[in-house]
């Protein structure tokens, strides 16, 4: 098919106006590697050192060589950052803020793609009355940036008494996350062909209906895309947490950060270091499994538009 | 007759029981201490508080400026803790204004604790007249700690140093043995340390309150004093190093534990530096208050108490109150944290040699002033600090140029 197009839209003449070098090194991809090597180094070099400095001593780090390897290596910094770090007097380590953080997760996730799906159900494939001015103001909503509304959104939470538990930050994550991810699934399922919708109505014409038994199994991708992204987010997240958090429901980013930040404390880097790239590992395994679907959902919504 | 004494039996123990059961309570204490030093003093804090039958919520937050942007959001969810690390006065106005404060003043005086604090901490601890703060650990903000070992090498004895002029004039001497003489860290947060620090040692209190004051008098950047304090840190941003540039302080600490450097001026926190590298104050690292210092300033982690609360609570917030300020307990706390008791009357055998220091000077009459945070504004604090960082930075700013540029940020901040 793609060919098709192809030899339909692209004129022969066109080919020898960008003639194709054979082989060999020109300077021009001379230039390019180098540009991708140093674009590559900007990342790697960081990552270079919070990897070494989290295998060193605290003896080798005050010596101030932050390129040098690791002599001796030691997985003590490992160790103290999962079990042993102190988050104020509890001093278990960065596991009490993973777990926390496991328990938000699914609860946000949760609501976040059951709000946002539906609404962009309906929004896309049902008439709904004021369905222009609503996904408009839920287009304007995706800019207003949280710190504005986080005092309101403290008072909310409080009047619906789930402030300083696991379920106020899940449905302030689910709330916060609705107008982007509304968007996302809405042109999505603006793409599905009217003809399917037409036969789904003919056949029960229920709304729940037509979403579960024929919408849903066709999403698959777009939920993945979804996934990544508000597993990253929520997991990254640090001023939801942090300020609904309250007593014992810290996420990871939080503990990180009491293990790690220090007004007048001593520092101890390698434990810092390891404990940073800990946190990091989840959304990363995320991405390492889901990566696949996550380009193939993407391009399936690049080429319905 | 049996079944009377039974009953009034029973009424007794009722009645004895439930001032027991009723005093009991669990305490929310909220604060941003995590690190090891931290955590021990908190640890002793703890245990003094369930001596006294009650048990500690622990709460902490990243940071002591992340502590007070939440206490604010939970005062606002309406859950607020009962126990809560903030020094900043404005924080206690606005719990005051929401009726939430708990005013201390009598209660000291009940305990026998409030002519016990050093003069400087009563001054800290109060807020519009009441005694509002429960004073933990008390830092000062400019010391020297230097590396005994560097010093030798180089041949200069920092204790020999009467002035600041005396300690400059050193600096030839330290370089030429290789070492860095000042280890300096190039943050606005560190060189407005360093500046107030030097206000206070070169001009002395009437000029350094003329300046960090809820209504700074601008013409106090005039002062020869204060000029000469702006020289000093000109002086020390002359030694600075490439890689000094945005170096945190304790990183810049640990480039004299290192031996890299002879002297660090910094907090007294800086010890816990010294301490988690093994070092032992009075042997391996000296520390003196900045030579020839008029005055030193003071920062005082302290502490507010949630006022309106029902009787049973405020009895336990109160007995959270006479156990941290506990003369034995606030010493071994400060003990464990580095800093120094707030109680003039703390047990000796707890302090070390940096203590002794640094009591010596909180001792001296007129001789502590107010950490900034203590007093002036965010806005204002941010404004001293931006024109300081901008001269640190930029070689080419002469005297006069800070002067005009701190005379900006006062006309930016109050006009």
């Amino acid at each position: 098919m793609s060919t098709g197009l192809l030899s339909g839209d692209a004129r022969v003449e066109a080919a020898p106006r960008f003639p194709r070098k054979r082989k060999g090194i020109s300077g021009r991809s001379i230039a390019i590697l180098v540009f991708l090597s140093i674009c590559a180094a900007f990342f790697c070099v960081p990552l270079y050192v919070i990897v070494t400095t989290s295998f060193k001593t605290m003896e080798q780090i005050r010596e101030g060589a932050i390129f040098s390897l690791p002599s001796p290596i030691t997985f003590e910094a490992w160790v103290n950052a999962w079990d042993h770090a102190c988050s104020g007097i509890r001093c278990e380590g960065l596991k009490v803020g993973f777990w926390n953080s496991v328990a938000i997760l699914f609860p946000s996730l949760m609501l976040s793609l059951t709000l946002s799906s539906i609404t962009g159900y309906a929004l896309a494939l049902w008439k709904v009355r004021w369905a222009g001015t609503f996904l408009f103001i839920l287009f304007i909503c995706a800019f207003v940036p949280f710190q504005i509304i986080m005092i309101p959104l403290i008072i909310l939470s409080s009047g619906l008494k789930v402030y300083g538990t696991i379920w106020g930050i899940a449905i302030i994550h689910a709330v916060l996350s609705m107008p982007f991810l509304t968007l996302v699934f809405r042109n999505y399922y603006k793409g599905i062909p009217q003809e399917i919708m037409s036969a789904a109505m003919m056949d029960s014409g229920s709304f729940w209906r037509v979403f579960g038994e024929i919408i849903v199994p066709m999403s698959g991708n777009i939920f993945i895309v979804v996934l990544i992204l508000q597993v990253t987010s929520i997991w990254n997240d640090f001023l939801l947490g942090l300020t609904f958090g309250g007593l014992g429901t810290q996420p990871m980013s939080v503990v990180l950060a009491n293990v790690v930040i220090t007004t007048t404390g001593e520092a101890a880097y390698n434990e810092n270091m390891a404990a940073a790239l800990l946190t990091a590992i989840p959304p990363l395994v995320i991405y390492f499994i889901l990566g696949k679907f996550f380009v193939q959902g993407i391009t399936a919504g690049a080429i319905k538009g | 007759m049996h079944m009377k004494s039974l009953a009034t039996m029973a009424a007794a123990l009722l009645l004895s029981a439930a001032p027991l059961a009723a005093t009991a309570e669990e305490l929310i204490v909220y604060h941003g201490w995590s690190s090891k030093a931290e955590v021990a003093a908190l640890n002793i804090l703890q245990a003094a508080l369930n001596e006294k039958g009650h048990t500690w919520k622990d709460l902490a937050i990243p940071h002591n400026s992340g502590v007070n942007v939440s206490i604010v959001n939970m005062v606002t969810g309406g859950d607020p803790p009962n126990a809560f690390v903030t020094s900043d006065p404005h924080i206690f106005r606005d719990l005051a204004g929401l009726g939430l404060e708990r005013d201390l003043t009598d209660y000291y005086k009940e305990i026998g604790a409030a002519d016990n604090f050093f003069p400087i901490v009563q001054e800290l601890s109060t807020v519009d007249g009441k005694m509002v703060k429960v004073p933990l650990f008390l830092h000062i903000d400019g010391m020297v700690y230097w590396n005994m070992d560097v010093a030798k090498k180089a041949g200069v004895d920092p204790t020999a140093w009467k002035s600041v002029d005396d300690m400059i004039a050193d600096f030839p001497k330290v370089k030429a043995a290789g070492f860095v003489p000042a280890a300096v860290g190039g943050q606005a947060f560190q060189v407005g340390y360093l500046f107030h620090a030097m206000v206070a040692a070169l001009a002395g209190p009437d000029i350094y309150d003329r300046i960090y004051s809820e209504t700074p008098d601008p013409t106090a950047f005039d002062t020869p004093e204060v000029r000469k304090a702006i020289e000093v840190v000109r002086a020390f941003s002359n030694e600075a190093t490439p890689e000094s540039e945005n170096r945190p302080w304790n990183e810049t600490t640990n480039t004299v534990i290192a031996g890299q450097a002879l002297f660090h001026i910094m907090g007294d926190w800086m010890k816990g530096e010294w301490l988690a590298a093994g070092k032992v104050p009075g042997v391996d690292f000296g520390c003196e208050v900045i030579p020839g210092a008029l005055a030193v300033p003071v920062t005082s982690d302290a502490m507010g108490i949630l006022g309106g609360q029902p009787a049973e609570k405020d009895k336990a917030e109160l007995d959270l109150v006479a156990a941290f300020v506990d003369p034995i307990v606030s010493a071994k706390a400060n003990q464990q944290k580095g800093s120094t008791s707030p109680r003039a009357d703390a047990p000796t055998e707890f302090r070390d040699a940096c203590n002794q220091v640094a009591m010596d000077a909180m001792n001296k009459p007129n001789g502590a002033v107010k950490n900034p945070f203590n007093v002036i504004t965010g806005d204002w604090n941010n404004g001293i600090w931006t024109a300081m960082y901008n001269f640190w930075s930029d070689k080419n700013q002469t005297t006069d140029d800070a002067v005009a540029a701190l005379k900006d940020a006062y006309d930016l901040t109050f006009n």
